[in-house]
């Protein structure tokens, strides 16, 4: 069974890159545009690994990253942060697995899920 | 008005000359001796007609009763007279009465050489105080013509009368001196009164045109000042305001009597301030700056500027404080703004770089079936170019994030092997991309930890060795971090580039310089960098400097202060 990665961005490329990225480091891509619908996703799904960025609609990233902290289901879950502000990154370094600073080069992304398969 | 008064104003005279009013006064005073002795001899003489005998009365009494009459007429008529002629006149002419006086008043014999020689003496010392100097020879020599007369009358060769004559010479040259020495020491007074006058006279007119000067001059600075826009508050030596324009009270929004004799003190505890603006304007006022030096403070819902200086009298010694207050709420509105819109445009413009990017790097990656060389190399030629618009756009931002000062330095402890290991890993690819090698070197004597913001460090030395690269054709770009002394760290590149010119040195730092020269379309770039790590150095209360030779090279120093980490971390 594939890996499943979520991948919550508002911005309609980035969002694209972001899952091709995952795809082609073999993931099952699911995207959320906004902080609700992948709160609401996140109840139903287990995903190995979600890309989220800060600044997504209705609900922010920074509460989508407590959420999914304080759920006992998605503690194996890997978080890659994805944000422009490396001083907002810097305060997230314990609490997420990974931040990634934008621009985030494809490859970049790429190559770091695929590892994250193994671990 | 007392009597005193009252008998003095009958006794003036009105004259304009000094002189003539004086003598006239003193004529005056004589004759009213004269009238009050007339009227009480005559009086004596009238009691004396009803009380004693006719016999006794006839034998003389008569003639002293009409002598007493005419002396009492005489000095009424003189009294009169005096009040509308010259002094000499009255004066004259009542000496003349008078000598014909004494001439008449006894028998000849007694008045040439016995008991009344004396009165003929009268007429001399009167002459020498009522008339000039020389009236009194006149009148002697008259005395001396009638006595001559007089006793060359009587035929008596007993009569000597060359010691009369002697004698009244002599009481003549007294007389004379007397008179003439009270003239000279009066003529010499008058003459300095009259220089004194003068003086006063020039020196309050002196007085009235500085005071009429500097009512206009004093009407003009009030209407310059009741007429500008910026509130304007002067404190004198001891800190109390002692001017204030209408355009202050109206910005700090208070009455004339609640700023005007205040002290920096009061004006600093305003209900307007909060805490911090209250220590901050009493700071500002306290230590006025001959630099003209901006400080910003929050006065209730306004921003405002405030510039204070000091107040230097001529010699350039300070007499007190200036202050220029001005609202500058609404450009702060704009600055934000500015901010605001900065903000928003450089994310707008990122966020599509972004996908460029992505989507470059995905044909190149060949995600979607293979491409060819050409087709590879276009899409990195996107990459590379979408990368230097995102760079002029970070920049873009820092700068005006600077020139807001909103740009703050996040301290933090941290390795400055680190900090090279970081340069190396961004520059490497950059500098091998025109085959040039980047070395560095880290003094070992720097502390393991220092604190700083590294990622401003890391754009400082970015932006250096990006200049470095891009003016550098063949060769190397040298980064060395070393400790200079105890309390300052070195950033150092040296590259082996083309160099700057003189007349290009001082002004290499300053923004979109290189916007100006052609260097531009062969470089590349927008003349930004250096003038962003000046003005972090800056920020971080550092110094740049540049050395440069033309074909031969440059070398870009940044001195930092060295803040040593308390505690190392793991």
């Amino acid at each position: 069974m594939t890996d499943l990665g979520l991948v919550i961005e508002d911005d309609e490329d980035l969002a694209f890159i972001f899952s091709e990225a995952l795809e082609n480091a073999d993931y099952q891509v699911e995207t959320l545009r906004d902080g609700l619908s992948a709160q609401r996703r996140l109840f139903e799904v287990v995903p190995q690994l979600v890309i989220l960025d800060m600044h997504v609609p209705i609900i922010s990233g920074e509460d989508i990253l407590k959420q999914i902290r304080s759920d006992e289901r998605l503690h194996n879950t890997v978080i890659v942060m994805a944000t422009a502000d490396a001083r907002l990154g810097e305060a997230y370094t314990d609490i997420a697995d990974f931040v990634l600073i934008k621009p985030i080069a494809f490859t970049q992304l790429r190559d770091l899920t695929a590892r994250l398969h193994s671990i | 008005m007392n009597i005193y008064q009252r008998i003095n104003h009958l006794l003036d005279v009105p004259s304009t000359d000094p002189e003539d009013a004086r003598r006239r006064k003193l004529l005056n005073i004589i004759l009213s001796v004269f009238i009050v002795l007339g009227i009480l001899l005559t009086l004596y003489l009238v009691w004396s007609f009803f009380t004693t005998s006719r016999a006794v009365w006839n034998k003389g009494a008569g003639s002293l009763f009409g002598a007493t009459v005419g002396l009492l007429a005489f000095s009424i008529l003189l009294f009169v007279l005096n009040r509308y002629l010259h002094g000499w006149v009255t004066s004259g002419l009542f000496l003349i009465l008078l000598t014909i006086g004494i001439t008449l008043g006894d028998d000849p014999i007694q008045l040439v050489a016995g008991r009344s020689v004396f009165l003929f003496v009268m007429p001399i010392i009167l002459a020498g105080v009522l008339m000039p100097s020389w009236a009194t020879i006149v009148a002697a020599a008259l005395d001396i013509a009638i006595m001559a007369y007089l006793a060359a009358q009587l035929h008596d060769p007993n009569i000597v009368m060359t010691p009369t004559y002697l004698g009244l010479a002599f009481i003549v040259l007294l007389a004379w001196l007397s008179s003439r020495s009270v003239e000279v020491s009066l003529r010499d007074l008058r003459k300095l009164n009259r220089e004194l006058d003068q003086r006063v006279a020039q020196r309050t007119k002196e007085l009235a045109d500085a005071l009429s000067r500097e009512r206009i001059e004093s009407g003009r600075t009030k209407a310059i000042l009741d007429s500008i826009a910026d509130g304007v508050i002067v404190f004198d030596l001891d800190g109390k305001s002692i001017i204030a324009n209408p355009s202050l009270l109206h910005l700090l929004d208070m009455q004339y009597g609640e700023v005007i004799n205040t002290s920096i003190k009061n004006l600093s505890q305003s209900k307007f301030l909060d805490t911090f603006n209250r220590g901050l304007l009493n700071n500002i006022l306290s230590n006025p700056s001959a630099k003209a030096s901006n400080y910003h403070i929050q006065w209730g819902k306004k921003d405002i500027s405030v510039t204070c200086a000091p107040v230097l009298d001529r010699d350039g010694d300070p007499i007190g404080t200036v202050a220029v207050f001005r609202d500058y709420t609404h450009e702060a509105e704009v600055e934000k703004m500015k901010t605001t819109f900065l903000a928003i445009v450089s994310h707008e413009l990122r966020t599509p770089l972004n996908a460029i990017m992505g989507y470059a790097e995905m044909l190149k990656e060949a995600v979607y079936g293979p491409v060819n060389d050409k087709q590879g190399r276009a899409s990195e030629r996107i990459m590379t170019n979408s990368h230097r618009l995102l760079d002029i756009v970070s920049d873009l931002l820092d700068k005006a994030q600077m020139e807001a000062g909103k740009l703050s330095l996040h301290l933090q402890s941290f390795r400055p092997a680190d900090l090279v290991e970081n340069v190396h890993s961004v520059m490497d690819k950059i500098a091998a991309d025109k085959n040039l090698s980047l070395t560095s070197e880290l003094d070992p004597n720097l502390p393991e930890f220092l604190v700083g913001d590294i990622a401003r460090l890391q754009q400082i030395l970015v932006n250096l060795i990006t200049n470095s690269v891009k003016f550098t054709e063949k060769g190397s770009v040298h980064m060395c971090i070393s400790k200079t002394d105890p309390d300052h760290w070195l950033l150092r590149i040296t590259d082996t580039g083309i160099g700057i010119s003189d007349e290009d040195l001082p002004t290499i730092f300053e923004a979109f310089h290189q916007v100006d020269s052609t260097t531009t379309r062969k470089h590349g770039g927008f003349g930004l960098g250096l003038s962003i790590v000046k003005q972090l150095a800056e920020l971080m209360e550092g110094d740049v400097s540049v050395e440069s030779k033309l074909g031969v090279g440059s070398n870009f120093s940044v001195l930092l202060p060295l803040i040593k980490a308390k505690r190392s971390e793991s």
